[in-house]
């Protein structure tokens, strides 16, 4: 005797059967949600969701999107002269004036003299931060006020302020060979 | 079992006799003699003819090169057949090599390794190696970024970088062949000398003495890099390597344990006494010679005692390490006078007697003549102007120091000669056995020298001083002196008013001297009379050494880099203020016209006959 019903594959029976009317418009509109996303991904990305605040206070390059200046940290030390010899003091101590010199001249690390025109927080971030290039990162040891009374001294430097400025040689006797 | 236990014991005996036997056939039977030796003058191991397969060319590090088809007759033909850039603008301290027409180059930081066919026109590069170092090396290197040179032995080129390692590179194909590491750069230590290779042995020292560094010579296996041993230059005698077999020549150096009990507590272990400069070999006597650098701090009152081994030159066995004899030159060292400069091996004839030599032109201004058998100091005289002692003791080995030239904490010591970068630095001199004359590239500058407390911070300088220098009298700052050993005077020199001579020398078997000058002149010089026979303006000033080999054909080149930097060359680099007499360690109050004269280069010349 032939079986005149739609032959239906077993699996079909068991998903249809297995599930109802609800389940399937969730599905089918995940589905769809699914599919816009997933061509979207090829076309027109827009933002990623902002969440929590920016990593960097300090910026070292330009900061992307329209021009606006960066709201800087300010040298809570700008203008004190108390600051100047105490970061001087610092200089020395930490031995910054065994690479940059003892006036800031330079020698393995760079000539610090005449920055006046860069901004303190960026001579703040890189004390703080260090340099690949072999400048500690003194931010991973020391406090802010000193990093900050250090970046007072290095200001000064080359200029009328300098606390302690480099002297011409004197020589006051004259050697004879054998 | 019996029969394996014999076997055992007829090849251990057998092994013995091979190696007594090749041991013996090590050690030459008679003096070796070049053409054009005066007479009572020997050379203890002379450059292999046109070859240049070590630092100094040879073991002796005298710098002379038989070759003389470049003479006082036609050199004033010479002229330029190829100059290569290699894009790093630092000082070009240091010397190619020339093995199997192959011509090897270090260079600056970053220390790549290029090697050039002299077989083909203008000499195509035929590999680069690029070790790749870690750039924070680049803050440590005090004396401006340099690599001293590699050495060549068993088809391999080997050399260090800045960030202490040493690298073995197949001298054919340009590929590693072992790599190891050798220093710390936490405790700011690093690496510019060139490796000196003794038979299975590659020596190498460190720097950083202005960090308080340890110093150091390492000897690594040739085959595989394999750490041999490690001498310190202070601490126990088992790190100095000091046992039964130390036979120092002055009272001063015996003792137990002096490189402890010569330091207050334990400021030995930051105590200096690096090894950056060159190392010589007697393979005769089976010795190496070097010298150790200053003590750490600079500041001399915070290390009181002799501070033993820094400022001294050792004499040690190559395969042991064991320390033969020793001579601290400069004991509690005031002044920064490092004991690192090149010491020339030759026999000649001292006062009536054949004697085994050696000579030591001292950044403290003296120029040693030594018994390299057994430390004899036979004669120190002054090359440059000096004030800080008046002369050495030779019963004693010491120097008889001023004492109102000592430096201390707190007080600011004026015109102080020589100043701390030396009557010499360690750009290497030349000796040529046709005149019996040493050609010595000599500065005359003094120093004001102010001692502060110093403070220990691991990967920072632990300097202790502020320097300041300019001019020494005579009016002169430079001059290529040509010092004649036997009686111990300048018999001439070529004076440079403004500026140090700061490269390095080679004398030649056609009776020339060459050598450059800051500003960048190469010159060929008489080895006899000292007048210029030949000059070339290179790009950048010399502060690299001269050597000469021959190409493919037999025809006679001479090479030298011209990029200024080191000691006294950072100056002219772009990040150093010409406001500040103290920048660059006090080099730049006496080098304040270097940029004027000369930029930075990057360049190898290679010059030739037409």
């Amino acid at each position: 005797m032939i079986n005149r019903r739609l032959h239906i594959p077993s699996f079909w029976q068991k998903a249809v059967g297995a599930w109802n009317m609800r389940t399937l418009a969730c599905l089918s509109s995940l589905l769809l949600v699914f599919t816009f996303v997933g061509c979207g991904q090829d076309r027109n990305p827009g933002p990623p969701p902002m969440s929590g605040f920016p990593v960097s206070r300090i910026p070292v390059g330009p900061i992307p999107g329209p021009a606006q200046k960066a709201t800087l940290p300010q040298n809570p030390y700008a203008g004190n002269t108390v600051a100047l010899q105490k970061g001087h003091r610092l200089f020395v101590w930490f031995n910054c004036a065994g690479c940059h010199g003892p006036h800031g001249g330079g020698g393995t690390g760079p000539n610090l003299r005449g920055m006046e025109g860069t901004s303190d927080a960026k001579i703040f971030e890189v004390i703080a931060q260090g340099r690949g290039t072999g400048m500690p990162a003194w931010g991973m040891k020391l406090p802010e006020n000193q990093i900050w009374m250090l970046v007072s001294y290095i200001k000064s430097l080359g200029t009328n302020e300098e606390p302690d400025p480099p002297l011409a040689p004197s020589k006051h006797k004259v050697i004879q060979t054998q | 079992m019996k029969r394996q236990i014999i076997q055992v014991v007829a090849s251990v005996c057998s092994l013995g006799f091979f190696a007594g036997l090749a041991a013996a056939q090590a050690k030459p039977a008679k003096p070796i003699t070049v053409p054009g030796e005066m007479k009572g003058v020997q050379l203890v191991s002379p450059v292999p003819d046109g070859k240049w397969a070590l630092p100094a060319g040879d073991y002796a590090n005298t710098r002379y090169s038989p070759l003389n088809r470049i003479n006082t007759s036609n050199v004033k033909k010479l002229k330029v057949v190829d100059i290569v850039s290699d894009g790093i603008t630092r000082g070009h301290e240091g010397q190619p090599l020339v093995v199997n027409n192959t011509l090897y180059m270090v260079t600056p930081f970053p220390n790549n390794l290029l090697a050039f066919d002299l077989t083909k026109p203008n000499f195509p590069l035929k590999w680069e190696y690029k070790p790749g170092p870690n750039g924070e090396a680049f803050a440590l290197a005090s004396r401006g970024w340099v690599n001293r040179g590699a050495s060549y032995a068993d088809g391999k080129i080997i050399y260090a970088t800045l960030d202490d390692n040493v690298i073995a590179v197949n001298a054919k194909t340009g590929k590693q062949v072992w790599r190891i590491k050798v220093g710390s750069l936490s405790k700011g230590e690093t690496t510019t000398m060139a490796p000196l290779i003794v038979k299975n042995v590659v020596l190498v020292g460190n720097s950083g003495g202005n960090f308080g560094v340890r110093g150091k010579l390492t000897a690594l296996d040739l085959s595989n890099g394999d750490v041999k041993w490690t001498a310190y230059n202070t601490g126990p005698d088992k790190d100095v390597r000091i046992d039964s077999s130390f036979h120092p020549y002055y009272s001063n150096a015996k003792g137990k344990n002096l490189g402890v009990s010569s330091w207050p507590a334990d400021a030995w272990k930051r105590g200096g006494g690096t090894v950056w400069g060159w190392i010589s070999y007697d393979p005769e006597l089976n010795l190496i010679y070097y010298g150790t650098g200053n003590a750490a701090p600079l500041n001399p009152d915070q290390r009181s005692g002799d501070n033993k081994w820094t400022c001294t030159i050792w004499a040690r066995n190559p395969e042991t390490g064991q320390a033969k004899w020793a001579d601290q030159l400069v004991p509690h060292d005031a002044w920064g006078y490092s004991a690192i400069n090149e010491n020339i091996l030759v026999d000649m004839d001292w006062q009536g007697k054949m004697r085994k030599l050696l000579l030591h032109p001292g950044a403290n201004g003296f120029m040693f003549v030594i018994d390299r058998t057994d430390g004899q100091i036979l004669s120190a005289k002054t090359f440059e102007p000096v004030n800080w002692a008046d002369g050495y003791n030779l019963k004693t080995g010491l120097p008889e120091v001023n004492p109102t030239e000592v430096t201390h904490m707190g007080a600011y010591a004026r015109n102080v000669c020589p100043s701390s970068a030396g009557a010499k630095g360690s750009v290497p001199s030349a000796f040529s056995p046709q005149t019996g004359l040493l050609y010595i590239p000599a500065h005359n500058t003094c120093m004001n020298y102010e001692a502060i407390k110093a403070n220990y911070i691991a990967r920072t300088p632990f300097l202790g001083a502020n320097t300041l220098m300019f001019p020494g009298p005579g009016g002169y700052q430079g001059e290529l002196v040509a010092w004649d050993v036997k009686d111990g005077k300048k018999v001439w020199s070529i004076k440079d008013q403004n500026l140090p001579v700061y490269s390095g020398v080679l004398a030649t078997g056609g009776g020339l001297v060459f050598y450059g000058t800051m500003e960048g002149w190469f010159r060929a010089v008489d080895a006899r009379s000292g007048k210029i026979l030949w000059q070339f303006k290179t790009g950048s000033g010399i502060v690299g050494d001269p050597m000469t080999f021959t190409g493919p054909h037999g025809k006679q080149y001479i090479a030298i880099y011209s990029g200024v930097g080191g000691r006294m060359g950072m100056v002219a680099q772009p990040d150093i203020s010409a406001s500040d007499p103290y920048a660059a360690l006090g080099a730049a109050g006496a080098m304040k016209d270097l940029k004027k004269v000369t930029a930075p280069g990057d360049q190898l010349y290679i010059f030739a006959l037409p």
